[in-house]
């Protein structure tokens, strides 16, 4: 193959060669490996702090530089964890009503079959979107890889949208298809519970000091925040009165656990404050107060006695609001959290790195105890 | 075969820049665009996907002891730095397409025809190591020039190092040298010197790095964290929450439905 970047050499050019004896090729000179056509990188710096390890000698830095690398996804991402939390939660519901509802219920579970495979349909569409290439979220699927929380997550999603549609195809009708179309809900709706909650492990199992911060509490948001997002969007769409009690009870229970686990994940962040600095300040810290004033909001307006329908729709739409701009804020705020060193290493010293993990350990290589925070040296 | 890997001993590296040359020259990577960050002589920044070796120029106003200066209280140190092909990698644990793998010479290596660009290993990595190229968005790192060890070659870094800042080798041996250069270093006065990421005692987090390093600082100065956790050990707990909160969702869900149920009565 030639390449375009192949100097014509002249005639003079190639006598003096001859002459020199030289057999150098001007063509070795040319990238042409696979990592080769390569923008060149942009270098970024935390905000806020001044490039010098002399500024603050107690907590040095390398002249402010992240110390590890911001997640590169899209908001196409954060959009995937309310679609996917929402399909999710309401496939669960879906089951429960086919389960322990009676025959007046049977619209409502119809419906949740809906708006369930339309979630997983989006969600498999954001995720792709992410990805570049349809051909790429097929790849997901190329091995089963139980320590990554996205492998695991691919499958779910893959299972239960595929579950989810066959059920909608064949519930409905009589005979040996329609049990196996309701068994493929069933199994959907079970798929449907991890696919709620296994977005908050695969952010918590990166090195995004927010995200690690609140891996005991953050799948109990979501999925709680899941609950209420997935109540609200059933709600918001026409239903009967008797559907709208079942639905309230869902979303009020979703609602009242999303407020609690909140708190929780933000005090979980609160342990440093380097590493919750992007849920009090910047665009992210702005996301995350709407996101707790439209779920106080949105649990007031549902709690008033004698409520009209404007209240109840209201109280759906920031119910809604809220979870969106939870995920936003909680993204933003990882990305936030990783171009900020002091983040990483704060919450290290403070004993939340490997020693969080690993409670026994306390021997050195060189046979010294191990403190955590480890041992300052000077 | 065998566990192969890096010795970096900081306290001889000058900071020439020749592992970073050689390093682009043999994996056909392009250059970082000559740009000046305009706060170190430090032009390259940090590893990425087209920087698979980075000298950190690391200025402190304070003194070595046994080098003298033409300042009072200043010191240079540089490191030469390099993914770390951790014992317990935290990107081949995340990847989810099996692109990352473990080599016969016990390298993390990722094969550029199976990555996915999903971009999990890059938030997964406790160093900040991998990094995506931006046109295509696939993961790219240091592969300890895999396509060399296979030929019994040394990596184009070890190489190509004037003063042995790098050195590459049997882990073992690696691990006697950078001993043996401890207690020479505090022998004669640089009581400060350590290893980093030795091994599973010395960084449990990682297991131990096949990539170790020599530092006379607290690691925070040249930019490594202090006490990395591959994130999957985490993982466990975060399981239990999502079992515990689906627990929750199905009494929520089964709940509301009898509720509802029983209004209607």
């Amino acid at each position: 193959m030639s390449s375009p970047h192949e100097p014509t050499a002249s005639l003079l050019d190639q006598l003096q060669r001859r002459a020199d004896g030289r057999n150098v090729d001007p063509t070795l000179g040319v990238l042409t490996g696979e990592g080769a056509q390569q923008r060149v990188k942009t270098l970024e710096r935390a905000p806020g702090i001044r490039p010098s390890l002399a500024a603050s000698p107690a907590s040095p830095s390398y002249h402010g530089l992240p110390v590890i690398k911001e997640p590169v996804w899209i908001a196409a991402i954060p959009t995937y964890l309310y679609v996917g939390g929402v399909a999710g939660a309401t496939s669960v519901l879906g089951l429960a009503v086919e389960l322990a509802g009676g025959r007046r219920l049977r619209q409502l579970a119809r419906r949740c079959l809906w708006v369930g495979t339309a979630g997983d349909l989006v969600s498999a569409g954001l995720l792709t979107y992410d990805l570049g290439r349809p051909a790429r979220f097929l790849n997901m699927l190329r091995v089963f890889r139980p320590t990554s929380p996205m492998s695991i997550g691919s499958w779910v999603l893959a299972g239960s949208g595929g579950l989810n549609t066959l059920a909608l195809l064949l519930s409905h009708r009589r005979g040996v298809p329609g049990k196996v179309g309701r068994a493929a809900g069933a199994g959907a709706a079970v798929l449907g519970l991890p696919l709620s909650g296994y977005t908050a492990v695969l952010l918590t199992n990166t090195a995004v000091p927010l995200w690690q911060s609140m891996h005991r509490t953050l799948p109990l948001f979501f999925m709680a925040s899941a609950t209420a997002a997935a109540g609200s969007l059933l709600s918001l769409l026409p239903h009967a009165r008797h559907e709208a009690r079942v639905l309230r009870a869902f979303g009020l229970a979703g609602k009242v656990a999303s407020l609690a686990a909140g708190l929780a994940v933000e005090r979980d962040a609160e342990r440093v404050t380097e590493v919750a600095r992007p849920l009090r300040e910047g665009v992210s810290g702005a996301l995350w107060r709407t996101s707790k004033a439209c779920a106080v909001a949105g649990l007031v307006l549902d709690l008033l006695p004698r409520r009209r329908r404007w209240a109840r729709v209201a109280a759906d739409v920031l119910t809604t609001v809220g979870a969106v701009s939870a995920r936003f804020a909680l993204f933003e705020g990882g990305k936030a959290s990783a171009r900020n060193p002091q983040a990483t290493f704060q919450a290290q010293r403070r004993g939340l790195g490997a020693a969080e993990a690993i409670a026994n350990h306390t021997l050195a290589s060189d046979g010294r105890p191990l403190s955590f925070p480890l041992r300052v040296l000077r | 075969m065998g566990q192969k890997g890096f010795f970096t001993d900081t306290t001889v590296c000058i900071g020439c820049k020749a592992c970073e040359v050689a390093c682009k020259q043999w994996n056909q990577l392009p250059d970082d665009g000559f740009h000046f960050t305009g706060m170190s002589y430090d032009n390259t920044g940090a590893l990425g996907a087209s920087t698979w070796r980075h000298v950190a120029f690391v200025e402190r106003p304070v003194p070595l002891p046994g080098v003298s200066t033409a300042i009072a209280d200043f010191s240079w140190l540089m490191l030469s730095d390099v993914c770390k092909h951790c014992q317990r990698a935290a990107c081949l644990e995340a990847c989810p397409t099996g692109a990352i793998i473990r080599t016969e010479f016990d390298t993390v290596y990722v094969q550029p025809d199976v990555c996915n660009g999903c971009g999990y290993c890059v938030a997964a990595c406790p160093f900040g190591v991998v990094a995506r190229r931006e046109d295509d968005g696939r993961a790219w790192k240091c592969t300890l020039c895999y396509d060399r060890l296979g030929e019994g070659l040394t990596p184009a870094c070890a190489k190509a190092c004037p003063t042995e800042s790098i050195v590459y080798g049997d882990l073992e041996a690696l691990h006697a040298r950078a001993e043996a250069r401890v207690q020479s270093l505090h022998a004669r006065g640089l009581k400060d010197a350590y290893l980093y990421g030795k091994d599973a005692a010395n960084q449990p987090g990682t297991g131990g790095l096949n990539a170790f390093f020599l530092l006379v600082d607290r690691p925070e100065v040249y930019n490594l964290p202090p006490d990395p956790v591959v994130p999957t050990m985490k993982a466990k707990e975060s399981w239990t929450a999502v079992a515990l909160g689906a627990l929750g969702m199905a009494a929520v869900a089964l709940g509301a439905v009898w509720l509802g149920e029983e209004a209607r009565r």
